[in-house]
């Protein structure tokens, strides 16, 4: 089509090159993202064609996901925000010596997603975008409600203490100033924490510090990670590529409508697309150790949303993301006017951005797996290299997002957090998952409860929100039904 | 099923429980129900009772089960030794820049935690702290805490 | 050009040159509003060689201005920072306890411009002046809905002033993102809202959303049909959302002096006349004693407008 006249042109095929490049180099970088990488570009983009510009900033968009999951699974770091829930299954993975395969079905999975996200984009965007419009306040608060029941999947041992690590979660995420009173809340009287406190400091924090404190315990120096040997631990097996036909579908789908809904966001789609494969999986009980679709799944998921979000940028000119608007802000630069009319009155630019997008995720993957290998051999180095690193990257992490020096003494404090966590066994993601979802959750509420005038019936009245309620509540009774079915089961053995 | 850490169950369920308790306090203060929906204080204190209620569950159901079986302080030793570290190297981020904050944090971890010759170790101090300076500053334009030396 | 001639207006205030990379400070993430403005002027500025060095953009996030803020109180009689400002900046220390640092704080050096904005409802709403949807308003008290920003944001100013001033009331629903209320208007889930002329006009031409008045003293060249508030009847002050540039406390005046020279300067060249027209904005160009004034002014009238509104202040 002539979309892809004007994607191929060596131009564009350069541009694209360069942006998909810089994207997996940015989304290795933990802290440097998409949107202050595309920022800092937009005075070079005036010298390049609106087209070729579009398809670099484009490139580095998606190509940052693609680098997200390699810091992720090589140094339980999320390169990313997204990337968080790679680290669940993607880290473990790497500790059993399998961190090429993980990196290798990370790729191909967002190859996969990252595919049938243009796809989505490219037949379905304009009456997708109609739909997601319906979608407001409520249906918001039913999806959030849904993802925080997940907590029941990712609650391993104790559900209790899964519970009490997301109302924590949920408490950090109540930090700040309330928008809809300006009342400050849990703030200690600091103005740092007015906006509340960063995702990416908790994560990092978390995650990163919380691991390389609790291997600190050891004193012999072993090396980090057992070095894969051999092409079969280096690359994805055959079987693991069967096990994962329902984790590339399941991302795939749930990364693209997520990402359509403006402010729902990568993250949120990693959780429930992780979420809805544990659900699903014949070994859900070994989710959290190393089982490869859990990474499959939300590594598509944070692909596909590229696509999605593309979609209220291109088809409304409404932007869903930060990324997204930054983009729209080079558009507007660029003295395009995006909108609904953007895609009738710039068909060569959008079809040339659709056409270069497939492109791109053929580079990426052409890319990053030979590098699978490559970065696996990070491992080899010596702890006491590897964790004065992983230390100096988690610092430039946090800093290079908001230039504050409180949100790296934070990020000590939850790196402190992480490791007593881990010492009494409560589980992280929970918590991860309580803070992402929790300011959402409390906003949708409160705006839904301001458009009905104060009736709870609008989240049951409309047929969008009640149908995820419904499967939120049956989510929760999951364990309820598992016990009573372990309970008939024994009664009826002895 | 035996626990490893019953008293460790016992003291987090009491934090949380005191954790629980301030989020209440404050949450009452604000809020509940405003002329236009929830106000601020509304999602805390609901959140606040069940932390309260979940932690106690936790404090009490604690103690029935086994005792654990010993600390290990001495690995707990290393591990906050590290973090106590990592905070000193946090708060000399200001004065000293993050270029020898982090330069002295390595030397600590392969010297003093793992037992490596000084000499090696101060050469990965500079060589870390070095490659950090050259790809941020320098090479990508992410400005890093400079202390009093300029860098 | 007016270069050559600044040449030797500059003369006499030799005083003071830059010798380091000016930090621009923005309370906003990269790509967020002040982001990108700050990022557009550095643009500007290189283009008509207006600074012997380059603008470096400084990003601290946090409390709507607060954290920046206090980091340019903290860079006391640095002369080499500056800062860009919103009216955020001017609004958080009466709101929180936590913003101690206002403007007055801090050494003002111009204003560059004022936003104006447009009242839209979706275009197939039976509303086709002002004057109707606040009768509607009137008819069914808090039932239609606004989307907007933060409860302090300009938008609902703009709904406190005109409640007030109709006895109409309305409710007003805050959504953290540009998108979101956007789409909330389009979804048909609320039925008003306050935007930017930018954004406002693909919707337009879409045949989307349709504007009912302009938040402007002056008809805007993109609305030349669309009455202005007080063309529509309601005699209130146009709120404007504002931007412009401080400086740290305790600089000399000739350093102070400069700044002023180049934003003048800047706001006269054609790079600025095109951003402006670019971006719909409204040249509000006040120099740094002006500024000052604007800002006691400002915040009285802002007071008032919270103290109606239910909104305790705090200063």
């Amino acid at each position: 089509m002539q979309g892809f006249a004007v994607a191929l042109q060596p131009a564009n095929l350069l541009w694209c090159l360069v942006g998909v490049v810089l994207g997996t180099v940015v989304g290795i970088l933990p802290g440097l993202g998409p949107p202050a990488t595309i920022a800092m570009l937009l005075p070079l983009t005036f010298l390049m064609n609106p087209a070729g510009a579009m398809i670099m900033l484009a490139g580095i968009y998606y190509g940052a996901k693609y680098g997200g999951s390699t810091t992720s699974i090589l140094l339980n770091v999320p390169g990313e925000s997204a990337s968080v829930v790679t680290c669940l299954d993607g880290y473990p993975m790497a500790l059993q010596g399998r961190a090429g395969a993980a990196l290798g079905i990370a790729a191909i999975a967002s190859f996969i997603a990252g595919t049938v996200g243009v796809l989505g984009l490219m037949l379905v965007a304009p009456p997708l975008a109609k739909i997601a419009l319906s979608f407001s306040s409520p249906e918001y608060f039913a999806l959030m409600a849904l993802g925080l029941a997940m907590v029941v999947l990712l609650a391993g041992r104790s559900m209790m203490k899964a519970l009490l690590a997301m109302l924590v979660g949920l408490w950090i995420a109540g930090i700040g100033t309330d928008p809809f009173s300006t009342t400050s809340r849990f703030t200690f009287g600091r103005m740092e924490l007015l906006s509340g406190v960063d995702f990416v400091v908790v994560a990092i924090g978390v995650f990163a510090i919380g691991e390389v404190l609790a291997n600190m315990e050891a004193r012999e120096e072993t090396q980090l990670l057992p070095v894969p040997k051999g092409l079969r631990n280096l690359l994805p097996t055959v079987q693991d590529l069967k096990d994962c036909r329902f984790a590339f579908a399941n991302g795939s789908v749930v990364g693209f409508l997520i990402g359509v809904l403006p402010g729902a966001g990568s993250t949120i789609a990693s959780f429930i697309s992780y979420g809805l494969e544990k659900a699903v999986s014949r070994r859900r009980d070994r989710f959290g150790t190393g089982v490869v679709e859990g990474v499959a799944a939300p590594e598509g998921a944070n692909n596909s949303e590229t696509g999605g979000a593309l979609v209220p940028l291109l088809t409304l000119g409404i932007p869903g993301s930060g990324t997204t608007a930054v983009l729209l802000a080079a558009l507007v630069l660029w003295g395009f006017k995006p909108g609904p009319l953007f895609i009738p009155e710039n068909p060569a630019l959008f079809w040339g951005l659709v056409a270069s997008m497939y492109i791109g995720n053929v580079m990426l993957l052409v890319l990053n797996l030979p590098l699978v290998p490559v970065f696996a051999q990070v491992l080899r180095a010596p702890v006491f290299v590897l964790y004065p690193v992983i230390f100096g990257i988690s610092i430039v992490g946090v800093y290079s997002t908001s230039g504050s020096l409180f949100d790296v003494a934070l990020l000590a404090a939850f790196g402190l957090l992480g490791y007593v966590m881990r010492k009494l066994d409560y589980p992280a993601a929970p918590l991860i998952l309580g803070l992402v979802l929790g300011a959402a959750m409390e906003r949708a509420l409160r705006q839904s409860l301001m458009m009905s005038e104060g009736s709870l019936s609008i989240l049951v009245a409309r047929p969008i929100s009640a149908v995820m309620l419904s499967l939120a509540l049956l989510i929760l009774l999951i364990p309820f039904f598992t016990k009573v079915n372990a309970w008939r089961l024994r009664a009826l053995g002895s | 099923m035996p626990r490893k850490f019953g008293t460790a169950d016992f003291t987090s369920g009491l934090a949380l429980a005191a954790l629980a308790t301030y989020i209440i306090l404050r949450a009452r203060q604000w809020e509940y129900l405003g002329p236009d929906g929830p106000g601020p204080g509304f999602f805390p204190l609901w959140y606040g009772i069940a932390m309260a209620a979940l932690s106690g569950v936790l404090v009490i159901s604690s103690v029935w089960r086994e005792r654990s079986t010993g600390v290990e302080w001495k690995k707990i030793g290393r591990a906050l030794a590290v973090w106590f570290a990592l905070a000193v190297s946090i708060a000399a981020l200001k004065p000293l820049g993050f270029v020898v904050s982090l330069a002295a944090l390595t030397f600590f971890i392969a010297a003093v935690m793992y037992r490596r010759p000084p000499a090696l170790a101060a050469a990965l101090a500079v060589a870390n702290a070095a490659a950090f300076y050259v790809l941020f500053p320098l090479a990508l334009g992410v400005p890093l805490p400079a202390g009093v030396l300029g860098f | 050009m007016a270069f050559a001639g600044s040449l030797a207006e500059m003369a006499p205030a030799q005083g003071f040159q830059p010798t380091r990379p000016i930090e621009v400070v923005v309370h906003t993430g990269p790509g967020g509003g002040s982001d990108l403005l700050a990022r557009a002027v550095a643009l500007m500025v290189e283009r008509e060689k207006l600074l012997p060095v380059r603008m470096q953009v400084a990003n601290k996030t946090g409390g709507g201005g607060a954290v920046a803020a206090a980091y340019l109180a903290e860079k006391r009689g640095d002369q080499n920072t500056i800062g860009f400002f919103t009216g955020v900046w001017l609004t958080s220390p009466l709101t929180s306890k936590e913003a101690t640092i206002s403007l007055r704080d801090l050494t003002p050096i111009a204003r560059l411009v004022l936003e104006p904005a447009v009242i839209a409802v979706k275009a197939d709403a039976p509303y086709k002046t002002l004057a109707d949807f606040v009768a509607a308003a009137k008819q069914n008290p808090a039932q239609l809905k606004q989307s907007g920003g933060s409860i302090t944001s300009r938008d609902n100013v703009v709904r406190q002033l005109l409640q007030k001033h109709t006895g109409a009331r309305w409710a007003f629903i805050s959504f953290p993102g540009g998108g979101e209320r956007m789409a909330a208007l389009l979804g048909g889930h609320v039925n008003m809202m306050v935007i930017e002329p930018a954004e406002a006009g693909e919707h337009i031409r879409a045949g989307n959303i349709r504007v009912l008045a302009q938040v402007s003293d002056r008809r805007l060249p993109g609305f030349p049909e669309v009455p202005t508030l007080k063309e529509a009847g309601f005699n209130l002050p146009a709120v404007p959302q504002v931007r412009g540039v401080v400086a740290p406390p305790g600089i000399p005046k000739e350093n102070v002096a400069y700044w002023e020279d180049v934003f003048l300067k800047l706001t006269r060249s054609a790079s600025w006349r095109k951003f402006l027209d670019d971006n719909q904005f409204e040249d509000g160009y006040q120099n740094a004693a002006e500024l000052a004034k604007f800002y006691d002014a400002f915040t009285a009238r802002m007071r008032d407008i919270l103290e109606d509104a239910g909104i305790k202040t705090v200063r």
